[in-house]
């Protein structure tokens, strides 16, 4: 079996290596699972001010979407641009392309072990917000589960090659990272980690709808939580938008390399 | 590959435990003398130079620094010495030296005139100049270092602490921090006291040696005497102008390599003029080398061995 | 005393030569900054909508409260960020050894070092907010409410500092602290709104054991003249607390790092 021309081997390899390593960074990989609690700080304001009537959602409604959207998000969140930037700037950079490896699909690697590494703490997290708020409690349906559970990779997909765009930047400029703010801020607003998308003004969320943001978190945590969704359109919308990125990284990357080898670095 | 349940066993397990880097260490240094540290890698050398700068504490006994105890390290102390670290440096690195020079003169409480003097001296001293508006990204490594000295010199310290002062230079810039070091130590009387991994460093600056292995003291004296009784005979390789037998050679050393013309003998010390001047009257010699077996290897095999003779 | 100040300008003026050479840095930061506010007043709107309040806030005096945030914000950017996050740096790079032997308090070394030019636009226009909105509330400054501002501004920045300052410090132990920093970060994002629109029990931990209300929520109250002074004194003494706790926190850090270190 060959996924993305590697054998299954390498795969395996590259996997258990990347978790081996991020339980290392447990400690710090447990703290990083901690500081997305972003969405519940918003939920206390929601429900303590009952916003949510304004906009038709209820307190068990909005518990469920904000728990959603911070699973989501603790399950998409890059940081391949600095890792990136960091491997570039000590030299690291150069043995891996050599490889016959692409260097970003070691960051991909990376980045699904940190996963593995961080489910016992966001399970954990989630727990305690139950605890807490016992009648928000719920089990999703296991079509529920497994449309989340895909729409939550095509998002961290998403993501992924948004900020690998940033990267392949480091090519040209030494702080490519602080580009990523540039991203991460329309990220924080218009990806429904704050507020559910519902509550935009419908002119507010025509633009939205048009960035690639409420993809990352509305979409997928919409599904978790068992809110009317339009399943198709959000789907084809994810695809829509890794088949525009895939090949823009691809562009970028290629005249990077070419660069950073002629510079000789 | 570790589970959850292995995750949470790793996360509460994180044990310490008390490492002895330096036991036993004794010594007594004077003021203006130039003494390295010798001993292999984790050998305790950088351990000891600290805890003398006061960046360790030792756990027993006492460090005593121009009537200082370093480690509490008061302003007078820091004001009389100063640490180098080869492999660390401490200058801004997107700003030229200059800039780095008087950020230190306002922490020391230099006057600017008094910096400004104090750099143009050791400038001289150090041959550099115009690189010192450069960026320090810019420069080379050879150039850095000399900037890194500069820097720390420059509240006239009064014992320099150095460890691998010269590490990754190249030799032309290696023999240039030297020359300035012992330049310096000449005309300051400032006490140096430095690590090196290259021999080089320490034959060409430090009369005194001082030896660590696996933390403890075990040798404390000059070099010329340590490699004495490291290694009490030398090599001498003869390259003749005519073949002759091995034989004849029997009676002036052990014979370490022979063919035909060149010859390879060793010979005990306190021998060697006696005997070089029989080869020259008995033979027809065309070239003649006489070389110390390399001082590190000596050093190396003296860390295995764990003893001086 | 004087070499204390002389230090500060020369850090502070070399950090400006060596930013020149990021340009491109400075106009990111804005275009960041700006951006920033403009998603937290909209996302702030959206709590406005249909006439309600945020706790027992009117629009106009929550943005005074952004006002503080953003100014906060801004010192942080300038200062405390690229300071605290160093430290790290010092103590993996090991030049933290440098700094101890220099004849100068290392913590203020540690804290003052640099200082970000980029983060002044966010200063200043958070105080320019902080002063048009309690301006719309119709509320009138005089010496006295200025004073206590300016005083509780000082309480909020020093909690800040501190709490930052002792994880930051805790990277003698532990290499990676960047992660506890962003949690620091997260939960202080909880400041943008006011303290009495939280739960009770957020109120209590946001007042007691992380006193975001300190920060934003009580600078606020003091420009507007709402400010009780028993929790201006109370302030003052939670943030001398804090601040020597840092102090004492960094002594034993240190003690640490140099009877372990290599």
């Amino acid at each position: 079996m060959r996924i993305f021309g590697l054998s299954f081997k390498v795969i395996k390899t590259l996997l258990t290596t990347q978790y081996a390593y991020m339980l290392e960074y447990r400690i710090e990989i447990a703290l990083w699972a901690l500081s997305g609690v972003l969405p519940f700080i918003m939920f206390s304001l929601w429900s303590q001010n009952d916003v949510g009537n304004t906009f038709g959602l209820n307190d068990i409604g909005l518990a469920r979407y904000f728990l959603s959207a911070f699973l989501v998000r603790q399950f998409s969140v890059v940081w391949v641009v600095f890792s990136f930037e960091e491997d570039s700037l000590s030299g690291r950079l150069s043995p891996y392309l050599l490889q016959p490896l692409h260097p970003l699909l070691r960051y991909v690697a990376a980045h699904l072990a940190e996963q593995a590494t961080r489910l016992p703490f966001a399970l954990a997290i989630a727990i305690t917000f139950f605890i807490l708020n016992p009648s928000s409690f719920w089990i999703p349906s296991l079509p529920q589960v497994f449309l989340a559970y895909l729409s939550t990779h095509l998002a961290f997909s998403i993501a992924f090659l948004l900020q690998s765009l940033v990267a392949a930047l480091c090519f040209w400029t030494e702080k490519s990272s602080a580009l990523e703010r540039l991203i991460f801020v329309p990220y924080l607003f218009l990806s429904g980690l704050l507020v559910p998308l519902a509550a935009f003004p419908s002119n507010v969320l025509k633009v939205a709808m048009l960035t690639p943001f409420p993809y990352l978190i509305n979409f997928p945590a919409k599904i978790l939580s068992g809110m009317t969704v339009d399943i198709f359109n959000g789907f084809l919308a994810q695809i829509l938008w890794i088949s525009i990125l895939i090949p823009s990284v691809n562009i970028l990357w290629k005249f990077g390399v070419k660069r950073y080898t002629a510079m000789g670095a | 590959m570790p589970g959850f349940k292995g995750t949470l066993k790793h996360f509460f397990d994180r044990k310490t435990f008390e490492v002895h880097a330096v036991t036993d260490v004794s010594f007594k240094i004077t003021r203006g003398e130039i003494v390295g540290f010798l001993g292999a890698n984790g050998a305790g050398k950088t351990t000891l130079l600290k805890m003398m700068c006061g960046l360790i504490h030792p756990s027993r006994g006492l460090v005593d620094v121009c009537g200082f105890s370093p480690q509490r390290r008061q302003t007078a102390f820091l004001k009389e010495i100063t640490l180098v670290m080869g492999q660390k440096q401490q200058l801004i690195w997107d700003l030229p030296p200059m800039d780095s020079f008087y950020v230190n003169a306002a922490v020391y409480g230099l006057a600017d005139f008094e910096a400004k003097e104090r750099i143009n001296e050791l400038a001289d001293m150090l041959e550099i100049g115009e690189e010192l508006t450069r960026p320090v990204r810019k420069l080379s490594l050879g150039q850095r270092m000399k900037a890194e000295l500069l820097v720390a010199l420059l509240h006239k310290p009064s014992v320099l602490f150095l460890d691998e002062p010269t590490l990754g230079l190249d030799v032309n810039a290696q023999a240039r921090v030297r020359s300035f070091l012992s330049e310096y130590n000449k005309k300051t009387g400032a006490t140096i006291l430095l690590t090196s991994h290259y021999m080089a460093d320490i034959t060409a600056l430090c009369p005194r040696v001082i030896c660590i292995h696996k933390g403890n003291l075990f040798y404390d004296g000059d070099l010329d005497s340590l490699a004495n009784s490291l290694s009490p005979s030398r090599e001498v390789k003869v390259e003749l102008k005519n073949p002759c037998s091995r034989d004849q050679f029997d009676k002036y050393g052990e014979i370490q390599d022979f063919n035909d013309r060149f010859i390879s003998l060793l010979v005990s010390r306190d021998k060697l003029t006696e005997i070089i001047s029989n080869l020259l009257t008995n033979f027809d010699i065309i070239d003649l080398e006489i070389s110390d077996p390399p001082i590190d290897q000596l050093i190396g095999e003296l860390f295995i061995k764990g003893e001086v003779n | 005393m004087y070499r204390y100040f002389k230090t500060i300008r020369l850090f502070w003026s070399t950090a400006f030569a060596s930013q020149l050479e990021y340009q491109l840095n400075f106009l990111i930061e804005l275009l960041a900054m700006l951006g920033t506010l403009l998603g937290s007043v909209f996302i702030l709107s959206l709590f406005f909508t249909g006439g309600r309040q945020l706790g027992d806030w009117t629009w106009e005096s929550a943005l005074v409260i952004q006002g503080v945030y953003t100014f906060l914000d801004g010192l942080t950017n300038a200062l405390l960020r690229p300071n605290l996050t160093e430290i790290v740096n010092y103590v993996r790079e090991g030049t933290l050894d440098y700094v101890l032997l220099k004849p100068i308090d290392s913590q203020f070394w540690l804290s003052v070092k640099k200082f970000s030019f980029a983060g002044l636009p966010e200063i200043i226009l958070g105080l320019s907010i902080v002063f048009w909105a309690s301006i719309q509330t119709g509320s009138s400054f005089s010496i006295y409410s200025l004073s206590v501002f300016i005083i509780s501004l000082f309480i909020g920045f020093i909690i800040l500092y501190s709490v930052w300052f002792l994880i930051a410090a805790s990277s003698i132990w532990f290499v990676k602290t960047w992660n506890a920093t962003e949690v620091l970060r997260a939960l202080l994002a909880a400041g943008r709104y006011p303290i009495s629109a939280y739960p009770i029990i957020l109120r209590f931990i946001f007042t007691l054991v992380l006193p975001v209300a300190f920060l934003t929520t009580f600078p606020a109250e003091a420009i507007l003249g709402d400010l009780k002074l028993h929790i201006l004194f109370f302030g003052l003494m939670l943030s001398s607390v804090f601040f020597v706790l840092s102090r004492l926190f960094w002594k034993f850090a240190l003690r640490h790092y140099t009877s372990a270190s290599s």
